[in-house]
């Protein structure tokens, strides 16, 4: 890695006003876990790296608000793991998290630089796409809030701004809908995922009022499955439903293969891991 | 701003200072000091062999920068442990014999402390995956496993050292 310089603001203005330069080589960190792997490929060279670990502590704190949550953007990853207000009201990150890389990585990786750096492998993006999370993206000019859905705009590309930082997550009430994420690695447990799907229902019984499917990690973006999603809404489950679900995935996912499986492999292990998911998600009880 | 500056930190419980670039990182730190325990094998924060509690957290030195060190509390194997410089940890590796070559042993050491202090009974999927992130060439596995349990049974009947 080549020198470079390190500036460690004590406030989250602090940090807008270093970012606030049109200079690509000047990027702020949370834990600098996937910006360090970045750096030592060459991939990003560095002039000025800005460490966000310095700033007031309120950005990293988890609440539970109205059902759902709000949660500071430098919460590591750990942090949420083990917070219980995030077992209670959407347990499916708490299990996501287990097998998110590995108890070192999350003890330092922060949820806002797990969204910003927006490899499409990474987990959370599609359970928050899922759970309908929404962020808020400061700068000095004020915030605004989008969907997490609405952040990734391509392969390492979000809609935030060079001037922007997110600085907090909100995880909505989720009234009773059932979520899951399945992931199939090809090494180890905790590897970069082949194949990422996340869902949330909507259910009546056996009947399914609402979906959302989310696939990460096959495509350059997690993105919503339209089609899989108009399977399973209103259908009651049965396993031709499932097959049905998961024949629209493979068919409608634009897929990429990577060094974890080729984009044919990927669409055989998307039809049948968006069943599973499903299935999962139904016997996974109230969340 | 410059691209080097000194750091001060605590290292094995004795006060250090040093002269690192921003782009150093943990483990070059530590071998500056003589330490070698720590060592960076995968060079991606994947495979455990450099791994260094600091702060009483785990992290991979590979992935920690140096200047992030300044002020903190920083442990490695190499800190002298129980009465005869080993605890129940490292001594339970031993009598398992769950090593060959030892390359990747202080990570595995210095996780398990770390997993026991957070579940001192663990269950095998409780230790499989804590120590997930944690690699074997020589493939020990099994006896890492029995070590844990051994270890965890030793900490209960001399208590915690």
């Amino acid at each position: 890695m080549i020198p470079f310089e390190l500036a460690e603001p004590r406030s989250l203005k602090g940090a807008l006003k270093l970012l606030d330069t049109e200079d690509p080589a000047v990027r702020a960190f949370g834990g600098c876990t996937a910006l360090m792997l970045m750096m030592k490929t060459g991939v990003f060279q560095p002039a000025c790296l800005v460490s966000l670990r310095g700033v007031e502590k309120k950005h990293a704190r988890v609440a539970r608000t109205r059902g759902g949550l709000t949660i500071g953007a430098l919460a590591t990853l750990s942090a949420l793991e083990q917070s219980a207000a995030v077992r209670k009201a959407a347990p499916v990150i708490t299990r996501t998290l287990r097998t998110l890389s590995n108890v070192r990585v999350r003890n330092v990786a922060t949820l806002g630089g797990h969204l910003a750096h927006a490899d499409p492998h990474m987990d959370l993006p599609p359970v928050l796409i899922a759970l309908g999370a929404e962020l808020t993206a400061v700068s000095l000019a004020g915030e605004r809030r989008l969907a997490v859905q609405d952040l990734f705009t391509g392969y390492y590309e979000t809609a935030l701004a060079k001037n922007e930082l997110i600085s907090e997550v909100h995880v909505p009430a989720q009234d009773g809908r059932r979520s899951a994420y399945v992931k199939c690695t090809t090494r180890t447990a905790d590897d970069w995922p082949t194949l990422g799907i996340a869902v949330a229902l909507k259910t009546d019984g056996a009947l399914i009022e609402d979906a959302r499917v989310v696939v990460s990690a096959a495509t350059e973006k997690p993105l919503r499955m339209a089609q899989a999603e108009a399977v399973l809404r209103g259908a009651t489950v049965t396993d031709a439903v499932l097959a049905r679900a998961g024949e629209a995935a493979a068919a409608e996912a634009e897929l990429i293969g990577d060094a974890r499986g080729s984009a044919a492999y990927k669409r055989e292990l998307l039809r049948v891991y968006a069943a599973r998911a499903v299935k999962q998600a139904l016997a996974g009880g109230g969340h | 701003m410059t691209t080097h500056r000194t750091i001060e930190f605590t290292l094995n419980g004795r006060p250090v200072s040093a002269q690192v670039g921003n782009h150093h990182n943990l483990v070059e730190v530590l071998q500056d000091q003589g330490l070698f325990g720590a060592r960076e094998s995968c060079a991606q924060g994947l495979c455990g062999c450099c791994t260094v509690i600091v702060d009483g957290k785990a992290v991979s030195g590979c992935l920690t920068l140096a200047p992030l060190i300044d002020g903190a509390d920083v442990r490695t194997v190499e800190e002298p442990r129980g009465e005869h410089g080993l605890d129940a940890v490292q001594q339970a590796f031993i009598e398992t014999g769950a090593f060959q070559c030892g390359f990747c042993t202080p990570g595995f050491v210095l996780m398990t402390r770390q997993l026991l202090d957070a579940h001192p009974n663990p269950s095998d999927d409780e230790i499989r995956h804590y120590l997930s992130g944690n690699l074997c060439r020589c493939a020990t596995y099994p006896e890492v496993i029995k070590a844990v349990h051994l270890a965890a049974n030793k900490r209960k009947t001399a208590g915690k050292d």
